[in-house]
Order: C-alpha cells, then sequence, then structure tokens
C-alpha cells in the first residue's frame, strides 16, 4: 500500500465509524416516531384547541382546531421523515437543523397535551419566543466571536448586566435632559454598547497581558458587574427613581408585512431587537465564513500559530473580537432594562449570560444553529408564562429551572458532541 | 530565607491586593456621592475634605462593625456587667461567625481549584446542604436527643452538599462537560429547588406564607462558645479550624492528597502514572461540595435557626477570592476568611450607619481577585520587582 | 536572491543561542544546515523568516539590509519558511490554508476570493508536481502532502528563499526521494533552498554546500562531495562521536511481551494497530524503528495500559492481559519511559522528590494505609539521584529547573527503581545533548543484562541500529519485517519503512 492509499484506507474506515452513528441515529428518530403514534392512539379524543390573533391583540382570531392524537400522528410522521432521510443520505445528513425542524410538531402536541382540551392563544407565546431567543442570541453572538477568536469568554453576564445599567441610567439622564423619548433610547443603547466594548478589552488585557486564566478573567468581571450594578441600584436609583426611569421601547410594527393575517402579529410586530438579531446572524454567517476577516478569526481560534507565521495579528483580532462580543453584550443588556421591564433592576440579567454559552454551543458555534438553540430557550420561558395563565399545574420552579437543566445537559453532550475552535483557552505568544 | 521572611514574603502581594482594591473602591464611593460632587465647582476644598470624610466615615464604620472599639472592649471588661461585654465584643464575635462558613465553603473551593476543577459552585452546595440539614432536623424533632439530631442533620447536610458538588465532577469526567457552566447552573436550580422545597408544608414556617422554614433552635442547636446575650459565636467555628487542619493533612500528606494535586499539575501525567484522572476530579468536587455543604448545615442550625432561600448568598463567590487570594493554602484560607468576615460584618455595619451598600464589597472582591490572578498588576502600580527566578537551568 | 547573515547574535534567558554567525547562499543554491539538537539552527531560521529580532548582526536580501518587524514582512521580502511543525490549520481546506494571510479579498467587506486564489494554487501544484488537492481538508491529509501544502504556501507569496526546517523528520524514505526531487526543480528556477537537519546523510545527498553548527556558532563548512559522514559528525559534535553503544551478546530468556495480531484504535477512531505480532524476550533489546505515525503512539499505549485493545492478543509475562489499568500493568513489572517526558513523564510543577514516587508513591514504603512517609520518600528520592547522577541542587527542587537530560533521568531512575521484567521505552533520547544520550543507552544495556525485556520505539534510525539486538520495523499498524541487529542497514530499514516488503518490491 502506497501512502496516497493509506491515507483512503484511514478514511474509509472513519467514514464507515461515521455511517454507522447515523443509522443508529436514524433508528433513534424512527423510535421516537413510533413512540409518538403511541401516544395518538391514546389522545384520539382529546381536543387541542390553537388560537392566533388576526392582527392586533384581542380582535378577531383565527382558530386551529384539532386533537392531540393528530398532533402526535404529525410529529410521528415528522420524526419518521427524519428518520428516514438520516437513513437515506448517512454521515453527511445535517441532522441538528432537521432536528428543529422535528421539534415543531413535537413541541406542539407536548403543549397540547398538557393543555388538555383548554383553549390557548399562541401569538402571545410565539411572539414571546422571539423576544425573548433575542437577547439570548445577541449573548450567543457574542460568545461566538470570543470564542472563535480563541478567547473563552464568560464575562457576558456581567456584560449584560452593566450593559442593563448603564442603558437604564444614561437613558433616563438623556429623556430627562432632553425629554425626547428617541434621544433617550439612542443614547442608553449607545452607552450600553460603549460599556460592553470596554469590558470585553478589559477581559482581553487580563487574560492577553497579564495572562490571567481566562475563566478566572471572566469570573472577576461578573462578579464585579453584580458588585457595581447592585451598589448603583442601592446607593443612587434607588433614591433617585428619575435616574431609573428609561424610555422604553416599543414593538414596532414592519410596515406591510405586519398586515399579513395570524402571522403578522407574530413575526412582524416585535421590538426591534427581534430585527436587529436576526440581521446581526445573517451578516455575523457571511462575515465569518466568507470574509477575509472570517478566515483569521477562525485561524486564530484554531490554530494562531498558523496565523501567527503567515504574518497575521493574532492578539490583534482577539482584542478586537472582545470588543464586538462586549458591544453584542452591552446590546443585550440594553434590552433587558429598555425594553422588557423598563427599568433596572438588581441582578436582572438571571443567567442569561451563561444561558447564551449554552446556545452557542448547542448551536455548534455557528450563528444560525445559536440562534436556533436561542429559539429553543425563548420558548419554554414564553410558555412558562402562558402554562401558568392557564392554570396547569406545573410548579413555577420547575419551569424556571428548565433553562438551566437544559443547559447542562447540553454542555454535558448528551444532544451530541460538538467541537469548539481548538485553540480557545490557550494564551498564544506572538514573537 | 527564613521560615518568617518567606512567609511575609508571600504575604506582600495579598495584602497590596486588598489595600489596592479597597482604595478604588473608596473612589467609587467618592464618584458617587452626587451631591458631594456638585459641591465641587463651588467649594473644592470642602468637597475634597467632605469625600475623603465620607470614605472615612464608610471604611471607619466598617472597622467598627467588624470589631469594635477596642477602648469600650477594655472598659467593659473591666466593669464586668454581662450585658455590656456582649454589646462590645459583639462586632468580633460577628465577624468569627460570618468567617465561619467562609472557611468551610473556601477550603472546598482550595481543594478543587487544587485539582484543576474551577468550582463556581459554593453557593448551590451550601444551601442543598442546609436544605438537608434542615429536613433531617424537622424530621427527627422529638425522636432522638438534642445532639443526635444536631449530629444527624450535620451529616445528611455534608452528604447532600457533597452529592450536589459531585455531579459536575462527574459529568466532567465522563463527558468533559466545563464545571464552571455546569456549577453555576446547578447554583441556579438550588436557588429553585430551595425555594420549591420551603412551600411545602413539612418545612414551610406557618403563618408568614414566605420561603422561610419553620425555626430549628427548640430541636437542635449548636453549643456556644461565649454564652452572652445576642452572641452568637458556636463551636461550628472550632469545627471549621479542625475541618482546616484535616484538609492540609489531605492534600500534603495523604496519597489521595497527592493524586488531587498531581491531577490538578498535569492530568496527563498523572494518567500516565497510574492515577485515576476522573477519579481525583470526583472526589475533589464531592469534598468541595461536602465542605460547603456542612457550613450551610452548621449556619442553619447554629448561626441563623432557620432556613431562608438567600442564606448562601454571595458566600459561594467570597470563598473563590478567598482562596485565591490565600494561594489555596488551608492555613491561607482561614487568614482569608477571617479578612472577609471582616468585611462582611464590617460592611453590614458600614451600609446601616453610613448608608453606603453593602454591595461595594462585592466589587472589591472582584478587584481582588483580579489583582490576586494579574500579580504583574500590583508590580507595575507599586513599581514592585518581579521575584528572582528559580534557580538557573541546571546542567 | 543572495542571502548573507552576517554576525547574527541572540540571547534567551540562560542561553546563547546565536553568537555571532555568518553564513550566505547564492541563487538556485541547496544549503544545508547541520547541527545536534540545541545548536541554535531553528532560532537563527526563526530570525531570517521575521519571528524574532537579531540582538546584533545584520540580514542582507541581494546586498540591501533588511530588518524584518514581523513574519509578514520577510514573506513579503521573499522568504518563506516551512516549519518543522506544520502550521496549518487543521479544519481549513488547502485553499484557506494556503491563502490564509495573504488572502486576495474585495468588496467593502473583504469577501474573500477563493476562486481566484484555486485557481493559483492549482497552477503552482501543477508547475512544480506537487500534486495536491486544492480542496481537501487538512486535517485528512497524510503528513507528506500536508508538508507540500506547507511548500506551497511559500511559493504563493512568491518566495525566492526557502527555508525547511526538519523536512525529512515525518517522511518516509519514499518521500523524502520526492521531496529532493522537488528542492531541485525549484533550485531550477532559481529559489534559494535553505534546510535544516541533524541528518548527516541528507545533507550530503542533496545540498550544494554544508553549514555545520555547534552551541550557537559555526563549527564549519564541507562540501558534500568533498567530505565525510565521520567528519560532518565530529564538526556536529566536536570531538570524535561514537556512533556505537558498546554492549555484548544478548542472551533472550523466556518470552516476556508476546503481541499477536494486535488491534488498536486511535482517537479518530482508525485502527492504529492493524494486526501487529511481536515477542520481546527476557535479556534482549528490541528497537521498533519507523517514521512517527505509524501506530507507535499506540502500541505504546496500549502495552501500558493507557489505552484499550481493540481485538488480538496480549500478554505480560505468560499473563494474557484485556482490559488492564496503568497501574496494574506496572505492577506486572513494567516500567514506561514516556514520549514527553515534559507533559507525560513528569510533572513539572512538582519536586524532584514528588516526581520519583510518581508511580509508586501509593506502595510501602512510602506510604502506609493512605499516609505518605516524607522520611521514606526523601531516602528513596536521594538515592535515585545518587544512583543516576541527576545533577539538582536538592530533591526538593522543581523538576521545571532541570535540564532535559536530568529530566530524563529523574524518569528512567523512577522507573528502574523498582524490579523491572519489561521496559517500554518511547523515544528515550529525544531532544537530549549527545552525552545524556550514551549515558541513557547505558542504563537500558545494564537493565538488559540484568534480565529484563526492553522494547524501544525510536524514530532515530541511528539509535536503533546502536542499541537493538534486534530490530523491528513498523509500517502502517503492523511489523513488516525483523531484522538481527548486525545485519540491518540504513538501506534495508529504510525500504522496509517504506512499505516495501523485506526481499519483496516496494509496493
Amino acid at each position: 500500500m502506497t501512502v496516497a492509499s493509506a491515507a483512503t484506507h484511514a478514511e474509509g474506515l472513519a467514514a464507515r465509524r461515521a455511517l454507522r452513528a447515523a443509522r443508529i441515529r436514524a433508528i433513534a428518530f424512527a423510535a421516537i416516531g413510533l413512540l409518538c403514534f403511541s401516544a395518538a392512539s391514546s389522545t384520539l379524543e382529546t381536543a387541542a384547541l390553537f388560537r392566533f390573533w388576526v392582527d392586533r391583540q384581542g380582535g378577531a382570531s383565527e382558530k386551529l382546531e384539532t386533537t392531540v392524537g393528530v398532533l402526535w400522528i404529525v410529529a410521528g410522521i415528522a420524526a419518521g421523515l427524519v428518520g428516514a432521510l438520516q437513513f437515506v443520505r448517512g454521515a453527511a445528513f445535517p441532522w441538528r437543523r432537521w432536528l428543529l425542524v422535528l421539534l415543531l410538531p413535537f413541541v406542539a402536541a407536548i403543549l397540547a397535551a398538557l393543555l388538555d382540551g383548554k383553549a390557548a392563544n399562541l401569538t402571545g407565546v410565539l411572539d414571546g419566543t422571539l423576544e425573548l431567543a433575542a437577547p439570548i442570541t445577541l449573548g450567543a453572538l457574542a460568545g461566538i466571536l470570543s470564542e472563535r477568536s480563541g478567547m473563552l469568554n464568560i464575562a457576558l453576564e456581567g456584560k449584560m448586566l452593566m450593559g442593563a445599567c448603564v442603558a437604564a441610567i444614561t437613558g433616563s439622564v438623556a429623556l430627562n435632559a432632553t425629554g425626547d423619548p428617541l434621544v433617550g433610547i439612542v443614547v442608553g443603547i449607545s452607552a450600553a454598547m460603549l460599556s460592553g466594548a470596554l469590558l470585553g478589552l478589559l477581559l482581553g488585557w487580563l487574560g492577553i497581558r497579564h495572562r490571567v486564566d481566562q475563566i478566572i478573567a471572566g469570573t472577576v468581571i461578573n462578579i464585579g458587574a453584580v458588585g457595581i450594578t447592585n451598589f448603583l441600584f442601592l446607593r443612587i436609583l434607588g433614591r433617585d427613581t428619575t435616574l431609573n426611569t428609561p424610555p422604553t421601547i416599543e414593538p414596532m410594527r414592519l410596515p406591510l408585512l405586519a398586515e399579513v393575517p395570524v402571522l403578522g402579529p407574530i413575526f412582524f410586530t416585535s421590538k426591534p431587537y427581534v430585527y436587529v438579531a436576526i440581521a446581526l446572524v445573517l451578516f455575523l454567517t457571511y462575515m465569518i465564513y466568507r470574509t477575509r476577516w472570517g478566515l483569521r478569526l477562525r485561524a486564530s481560534g484554531e490554530k494562531p500559530a498558523a496565523a501567527g507565521t503567515v504574518g497575521v495579528n493574532v492578539l490583534a483580532i482577539r482584542y478586537r473580537a472582545l470588543m464586538y462580543a462586549g458591544v453584542l453584550a452591552g446590546l443585550a443588556g440594553s434590552y433587558l432594562s429598555l425594553s422588557s421591564a423598563g427599568s433596572f433592576q438588581m441582578g436582572m440579567s438571571a443567567g442569561r449570560g451563561f444561558i447564551a454559552l449554552a446556545a452557542m454551543i448547542f448551536g455548534a458555534w455557528h450563528p444560525i444553529g445559536a440562534f436556533g438553540a436561542a429559539l429553543v430557550f425563548g420558548f419554554a420561558d414564553a410558555s412558562q408564562a402562558l402554562l401558568s395563565i392557564l392554570g396547569v399545574q406545573v410548579p413555577p420552579q420547575l419551569l424556571n429551572s428548565v433553562p438551566y437543566i437544559v443547559t447542562i445537559v447540553v454542555v454535558a453532550g448528551v444532544v451530541g458532541r460538538v467541537r469548539g475552535p481548538a485553540a480557545a483557552g490557550q494564551p498564544y505568544e506572538q514573537g | 530565607m527564613t521560615r518568617a521572611g518567606r512567609l511575609a514574603r508571600r504575604a506582600v502581594l495579598p495584602i497590596l491586593a486588598v489595600v489596592s482594591a479597597l482604595l478604588l473602591g473608596a473612589v467609587v464611593i467618592i464618584l458617587t456621592d452626587f451631591e458631594n460632587l456638585a459641591r465641587f465647582g463651588t467649594d473644592p476644598l470642602g468637597a475634597v475634605g467632605a469625600a475623603i470624610g465620607g470614605v472615612a466615615t464608610g471604611y471607619g464604620s466598617m472597622l467598627e462593625g467588624a470589631f469594635g472599639d477596642p477602648s469600650r472592649i477594655a472598659a467593659a471588661i473591666q466593669s464586668g456587667a454581662e450585658k455590656d461585654i456582649a454589646t462590645a465584643i459583639r462586632p468580633l464575635t460577628e465577624t468569627l461567625v460570618a468567617a465561619g462558613p467562609l472557611i468551610f465553603t473556601g477550603l472546598g473551593v482550595a481543594i478543587s481549584f487544587r485539582t484543576g476543577m474551577f468550582n463556581i459552585g459554593g453557593e448551590g452546595q451550601m444551601i442543598v446542604g442546609a436544605l438537608g440539614a434542615t429536613t433531617t432536623v424537622i424530621a427527627l424533632a422529638g425522636n432522638a436527643p438534642a445532639g443526635v439530631i444536631l449530629v444527624a442533620g450535620v451529616v445528611v447536610g455534608t452528604i447532600g452538599g457533597g452529592l450536589w458538588g459531585f455531579v459536575p465532577g462527574f459529568l466532567k469526567a465522563r463527558t468533559g462537560a466545563h464545571e464552571v457552566i455546569t456549577t453555576i447552573m446547578l447554583n441556579y436550580v438550588a436557588a429553585q429547588v430551595v425555594l420549591f422545597a420551603l412551600r411545602s408544608e413539612f418545612l414551610q414556617a406557618p403563618g408568614l406564607g414566605a420561603p422561610i422554614s419553620k425555626v430549628l433552635t427548640p430541636i437542635a442547636d449548636v453549643p456556644l462558645i461565649i454564652d452572652l446575650p445576642a452572641i452568637r459565636l458556636d463551636y461550628s467555628f472550632v469545627v471549621a479550624l479542625v475541618m482546616a487542619g484535616l484538609v492540609s493533612l489531605l492534600l500534603f500528606r495523604t496519597t489521595k492528597g497527592f493524586e488531587l494535586r498531581a491531577a490538578g499539575f498535569n492530568l496527563t501525567a498523572a494518567r500516565y502514572a497510574g492515577m485515576s484522572a476522573g477519579g481525583s476530579m470526583m472526589l475533589a468536587m464531592f469534598l468541595a461540595g461536602a465542605l460547603a455543604g456542612m457550613g450551610g448545615s452548621f449556619m442553619v442550625i447554629g448561626t441563623v435557626g432557620q432556613l431562608t432561600n438567600d442564606l448562601s448568598l454571595g458566600i459561594g463567590f467570597n470563598a473563590i477570592a478567598l482562596a485565591l487570594l490565600a494561594g489555596l493554602r488551608p492555613g491561607g484560607v482561614v487568614l482569608a476568611a477571617l479578612l472577609f468576615g471582616a468585611l462582611t460584618t464590617g460592611g453590614k455595619n458600614m451600609g446601616i450607619v453610613s448608608g453606603i451598600p453593602y454591595d461595594l464589597l462585592f466589587f472589591v472582591q472582584a478587584l481582588v481577585i483580579m489583582f490576586v490572578a494579574a500579580p504583574g498588576l500590583v508590580r507595575a502600580i507599586y513599581r514592585l520587582r518581579a521575584p528572582k527566578a528559580d534557580a538557573e537551568v541546571v546542567a | 536572491m543572495r542571502l548573507e547573515l552576517r554576525d547574527i547574535t541572540k540571547r534567551f534567558p540562560g542561553v546563547l543561542a546565536n553568537d555571532s554567525i555568518s553564513i550566505s547562499a547564492d541563487r538556485g543554491e541547496v544549503l544545508g544546515m547541520l547541527g545536534e539538537n540545541g545548536a541554535g539552527k531553528t532560532t537563527l531560521m526563526n530570525i531570517l523568516s521575521g519571528l524574532y529580532r537579531p540582538d546584533a548582526g545584520e540580514i542582507l536580501i541581494d546586498g540591501q539590509q533588511r530588518d524584518f518587524h514581523d513574519p509578514a514582512e520577510a514573506i513579503r521580502a521573499g522568504v518563506g519558511m516551512v516549519h518543522q511543525h506544520f502550521m496549518l490549520v487543521p479544519v481549513f481546506d488547502v485553499v484557506e490554508a494556503v491563502a490564509l494571510g495573504s488572502e486576495t479579498a474585495s468588496g467593502p467587506l473583504g469577501r474573500f476570493d477563493r476562486a481566484a486564489a484555486r485557481r493559483r494554487i492549482v497552477e503552482l501544484s501543477e508547475q512544480y508536481g506537487l500534486n495536491v488537492d486544492p480542496d481537501a481538508k487538512i486535517e485528512t491529509l497524510p503528513v507528506g502532502v500536508r508538508q507540500r501544502v506547507e511548500i506551497l504556501k511559500a511559493l504563493y507569496r512568491h518566495s525566492d528563499i526557502l527555508v525547511l526546517d526538519e523536512p525529512s523528520a515525518v517522511l518516509t524514505p519514499l518521500e523524502t526521494a520526492e521531496l529532493y526531487g522537488i528542492i531541485r526543480s525549484l533550485t531550477k528556477t532559481g529559489t534559494t533552498v535553505i534546510f535544516i537537519t541533524h541528518k548527516l546523510n541528507e545533507v550530503l545527498e542533496v545540498a550544494d554546500r554544508v553549514v555545520v553548527l555547534r552551541r550557537g556558532r559555526v563549527a564549519g563548512t564541507a562540501v558534500p562531495a568533498e567530505t565525510t559522514r565521520q567528519a560532518l559528525a565530529n564538526m556536529m559534535v566536536g570531538r570524535d562521536v561514537e556512533l556505537i553503544v558498546p554492549k555484548g551478546p544478548a542472551d533472550p530468556g523466556d518470552v516476556v511481551l508476546s503481541l499477536r495480531d494486535l488491534m488498536v484504535r486511535d482517537d479518530r477512531l482508525e485502527m492504529a494497530v492493524d494486526g501487529l505480532d511481536l515477542e520481546v524476550r527476557a535479556g534482549e533489546i528490541v528497537a521498533v524503528a519507523g517514521v512517527q505515525g505509524n501506530g507507535q503512539t499506540e502500541l505504546v499505549e496500549a502495552i501500558v495500559g493507557l489505552r484499550g485493545i481493540d481485538a488480538g492478543e496480549m500478554s505480560i509475562g505468560g499473563e494474557r492481559i484485556v482490559r488492564a489499568s496503568p497501574r496494574h500493568i506496572a505492577d506486572l513489572g513494567v516500567a514506561h519511559i514516556p514520549e514527553d517526558r515534559g507533559r507525560d513523564g513528569l510533572i513539572i510543577q512538582m519536586t524532584v522528590a514528588e516526581n520519583y514516587i510518581l508511580d509508586t508513591y501509593h506502595r510501602q514504603p512510602y506510604s502506609g494505609l493512605g499516609i505518605l512517609d516524607p522520611a521514606a520518600v526523601a531516602t528513596g528520592a536521594e538515592q535515585g539521584v545518587r544512583d543516576f547522577d541527576i545533577r539538582t541542587p536538592s530533591i526538593e527542587t522543581t523538576a521545571s529547573s532541570l535540564s532535559g537530560g536530568n529530566q530524563q533521568k529523574v524518569v528512567v531512575a523512577r522507573e528502574f527503581s523498582r524490579p523491572v521484567r519489561l521496559v517500554v521505552a518511547a523515544q528515550p533520547t529525544r531532544g537530549l545533548d549527545v552525552g545524556s544520550i550514551e549515558y541513557i543507552h547505558r542504563r537500558i544495556v545494564e537493565q538488559r543484562d540484568a534480565g529484563a525485556a526492553i522494547l524501544i520505539i525510536s524514530t532515530e534510525l541511528d539509535e536503533v541500529l546502536a542499541v537493538g539486538d534486534r530490530i523491528a520495523v513498523m509500517f502502517e499498524g503492523r511489523i513488516v519485517g525483523i531484522l538481527e541487529g548486525e545485519t540491518a542497514t540504513y538501506e534495508n530499514l529504510g525500504l522496509l519503512m517504506g512499505g516495501a516488503e523485506f526481499g519483496g518490491v516496494a509496493a
């Protein structure tokens, strides 16, 4: 055997392995399909009533009336379809993407089963899913930028918190000074992004220049942010509430598109953060995979020595990536205080920074994957409110724990092991 | 260099770190005193004086909150009146009371960090332990002598905390799941679990409708060291000191400790030498959780007397800061815990007396960790020279 | 391009890497740079390629003085370096890996023009006979092809001066011959080629001129046609070098290690050891030669218990091993000297004493009932230091302060301090100075004469020929031939390493 054929021989072995794994996955999907069918058999009579607002809340509504059993059947068919595709296409099949497709009917079936015949209006839940997914998406994008450049960034939580606080304070000041909410919003968001950028540079400086372990550096920023924001809240905002009443960002109605019945109120009347997040997902996908900057970014995270020896300035790329990541995290934070709650509350980031990291991992460090994962987390969050309103007997603490437990499951690789940028977390010596 | 000299050398950096962090904290205090800042335009000298005065009052009240007023203590002891003595030494005993849980959790952090596990889950492990202890005590009420109930509660709490720490260790060993994320997530889950548990009839204090448990003191309590009114210092502090000694023995005199340290330095070489890397990880995390759980158990049975959902708030992060400050050495952990206990107790007093919120200390803590983790920063600020490099390469 | 390095000096903490070195090379010339490990060759080339700045001296290209602040400047000046450890991003494909840092971009967002890059790479590949598939992912390419991608990288950037650092270290003799062909076609177009090596044969085979470095200085120059291996070796080391290890004939006893049809998977789940048969008897040294990457690492890991066996049989001392832990294997009397002493053999943050008991701490006399006995540890460590002549200020010194040779001595001392039936040594003298190499070989022969079975895995043919009683060659996971020590030569070993069946024709 020559050297060349040895390589293909080895490749052949790996390919056979991957094929076997794909076949096992296909069988798993088929098994899920069978489970769905068996669930369907017992619930063919139970009604499933989903409502959607046609153009606005409280107006006319469209009904989707079916039975739980039907939903399970649909889910079963979807699972079977995915399983068949996986089997036929083998190892090259992008099963993670199709998993999200399967998730839709599956979740609908579970929701209907929990509701057990009660009617539920889903517009709010779906709209809420998008909205709640926005800050997590932004956070995940920030994480992707950092880690792809080779820097572990667990300070997203602290940057979000600072962003929320800074946006609230500066937004209020600007609003009070000029009386114009738009100015307040612009100032608030800009200040939040700036604070995030500065914290990102701090993380870079500690991790690169001083070779502080990147986990410790991130923890420092997180703890420091909690301390400073709590302190500011108690010392200033508690006393002088005029500094904590920033302008709120209202949902935007996209012209024309918002008029589409049923879909309009769900997709096209969201807070601007949603559109910004989606636009950034697409933009960053292009930038990372199609441009020179993206190539160098990925090289810095996979094998910085390869980049450094051809003259790429790895350290500059890392600093800049952390700065952009900080901007995104700050932006996500501003969502919390300006859009969601309308003011700053202590500890309002509530672990979202870490959930964003989970979304990043779940999404295999790809912006679109991370967005998908964020949607899943957002849905879990949004449906919690719906279920409690409808009196479904699920203890709130259980639902509250779901994102955290799912994060652990994801990180433990139960949904498949993914490999992050190879050089993430290792300091790089330049010159 | 003499042993004392080496100890002194080692202490320089941490001391400077704390001092620098407090200075920066002072800057924040000054900059957020808006009324005073406004004065700067009209009466600069007065403003500066007031600013410094503000910091002095603030940190002064912190000192007094931590240690009390020496002259008062002397006078009280002379007078012999119980009540006066109690009031005078209360700050000091409160500092020790605050230090106790910090020692426990700090020791846990030291063990896990030395094994290479970034355990951020002290808070969750502690409160799970406290929950276990509370449940045990309430369940055994009236069925056993108080001493037995106390021991049982602490044992269950210790094991409970240990299990809460074991899970991330297991996940890391078997699946490679990063322990930073899993321990932090478990902190949040622990908070939810405790909230849920405190709504149950079995545990909840009747009538209040709040997440607080029934009072444990009538059932079992930890004996006090100084039996004076309003003094809370109990023997759990002694147990903490004993644990520090045991941890030191474990790390440096036992084979298991050798394995833990080896795994922390170089996991691959440890495996090559025949050690079980995964086993070391899991053991370290279990011990860390167990120590935190023990601290939580003593805290809930002894000091506080009932379980609240914010029992362990802030202690986890404090423990990380002080363990790093102590260079992960058990002896240093005790000293650093005393320092942080002083900061905590003093900080609370500072909040009450001078209106400076206690949360500033989180910020100070973060700075301390930063200065300790980046010695170059401190050296640059104070123009210190780096310590002489190890002996030249021996050919 | 005419290249000249004048009086280059470079200091690192504690070491003078380059001491006033002057060399020159003409257009189209092949200059061989010879020297032991640590002689300063790589440092010099790193200066030329812009990675380091010299403390003194000048670089002149075509008579013009150049000062490179970073690799990008050196690349622009026409210097292309092919590093010993490839600088290729594994998840990139060839186009991305080659174009990185010199991408043609267009548009406001800097869109990478992949098609144009691909065209040029195909052009260059055909022009120089490099035969590289531009769309293949780097991590799927075998080592020889990766090296050609590295050369493509340099050509893509219009390099006139090509520096190759130990290019044949990872190639089979067949691939090495191909490489020489590529070098010759490069020089025909006027490229200057400098290559660094410690292999005497190579330099004699392909260089027009040879420069020998020793301890940071130029020890001599020569023209291959007019010199001998011995003369070059002497220049390299500074004294008459014994290329043979003094040892008496072996007296093999019972079989200690028996491997039959062994199959072991690597981390990528491919079969690294693919049906391997080997026997090692007490009192003999079996040296396994082979180019890195043919399954040697996985073989060693399987024998010492760090990696599971997929199929086949392994017996140590007659006892069949199916799924044993490293500790169990060690208890059977197996000593392991790992390939990478800094990473796997020692814990460099721990003291010499702690490293000395690294795999025996759990046994008497060092501990009892889980408690360590510091006095016993100290006694044992001091004994080891004396027996093995380890140069260290004390046993409490941190292992990182020791030199490479002394670090390896700590490992050897530790492993040989207990009764040993089988010694498994992987690259035992890699990166060591000649004195340490001689010492380690001597101790290994001692163990053999005391009755131990020795298995040495080495990529250095010099070592294998010097020390092996029997020499086996490993290729693609199998033993393709076993020769007696006396009858083995570079030539027939080289053939086997390249995949030929002994006595047959290369496949």
